[in-house]
């Protein structure tokens, strides 16, 4: 039986370098290593990833530093991950789908990582305020884990 | 993340990757992967030791079936029914390179 924790909000605090993705994954896999199903545990590690290395490769204006506060939490049966940065301003749920490419020669390299997002989260939402982006993300699990 | 190549019958390269194919992943591999791409005509990408799969490895897949296109090859992947391959399809992938889920499909479509 996998054991449900509630509550217990887990916070991380990451600069805007490449490198600190693999502290990103890291912190994910702990706090998804007990209580989280293989397909939500890889939801979030996808969605947080797209979302942080937006942010890191287009969120600051060229040489400045950005925090990024990540946060994840249990809500009963869904997990909740909160980004916050102090970037310029982008509302990643307003971006458009990507175009279907007609063939291989034609399709467009990159654009695909907001769209993941989209699909692999079960919602997004986004707001902007006291000149920070606050992106929500929400993950329901599946009915028989969360009725343990 | 590691990549492993290797010469099978056919005139067929199998490429293998293992771990985590995120942007830490893909950065790792991305310059072997092209230069097989550039260098070879029918490619094999097994994924089936991929664990993770991210925008930036997709990329990198996209970008050496291209190339492979480019010159008259052809770069076709092979990846079990997992969520790497649920990454692939949600990403439109599966549309533009061909998916197979064993070695021996792929194998054979290359053949053909």
């Amino acid at each position: 039986m996998i054991a449900m924790r509630n509550g217990g909000a887990s916070r991380l605090v990451l600069g805007n370098d490449v490198a600190e993705l693999e502290r990103l994954a890291g912190w994910i896999e702990g706090f998804t290593r007990q209580g989280t199903s293989p397909d939500v545990s890889f939801a979030v590690q996808l969605c947080l990833e797209e979302a942080v290395a937006n942010i890191i490769m287009y969120g600051a204006a060229k040489n400045d530093s950005l925090v990024i506060a990540v946060e994840l939490e249990r809500n009963c049966g869904t997990l909740v991950a909160r980004i916050e940065d102090n970037g310029r301003q982008f509302d990643p749920t307003r971006a458009p789908p990507p175009a279907p490419a007609a063939s291989l020669g034609e399709a467009k390299v990159g654009d695909v990582g907001i769209h993941l997002m989209r699909s692999f989260a079960s919602g997004m939402d986004y707001e902007r305020r006291d000149g920070r982006n606050r992106l929500t993300l929400r993950f329901v699990e599946p009915a028989t884990l969360s009725s343990e | 993340m590691d990549l492993s190549a290797e010469d099978l019958a056919g005139g067929i390269t199998k490429v293998v990757l293992r771990g985590r194919f995120d942007t830490t992943g893909a950065v790792v591999v991305e310059l072997p992967f092209n230069k097989i791409a550039t260098e070879k005509q029918k490619i094999i990408v097994d994924l089936s030791a991929v664990n993770f799969l991210a925008s930036y490895g997709i990329r990198v897949l996209l970008v050496g079936a291209k190339v492979a296109k480019s010159k008259g090859g052809s770069l076709v992947i092979v990846c079990p029914d997992n969520n790497v391959a649920k990454v692939l399809k949600t990403a439109g992938m599966d549309a533009l390179i061909p998916l197979y889920q064993t070695e021996a499909a792929a194998t054979a479509a290359l053949a053909a």
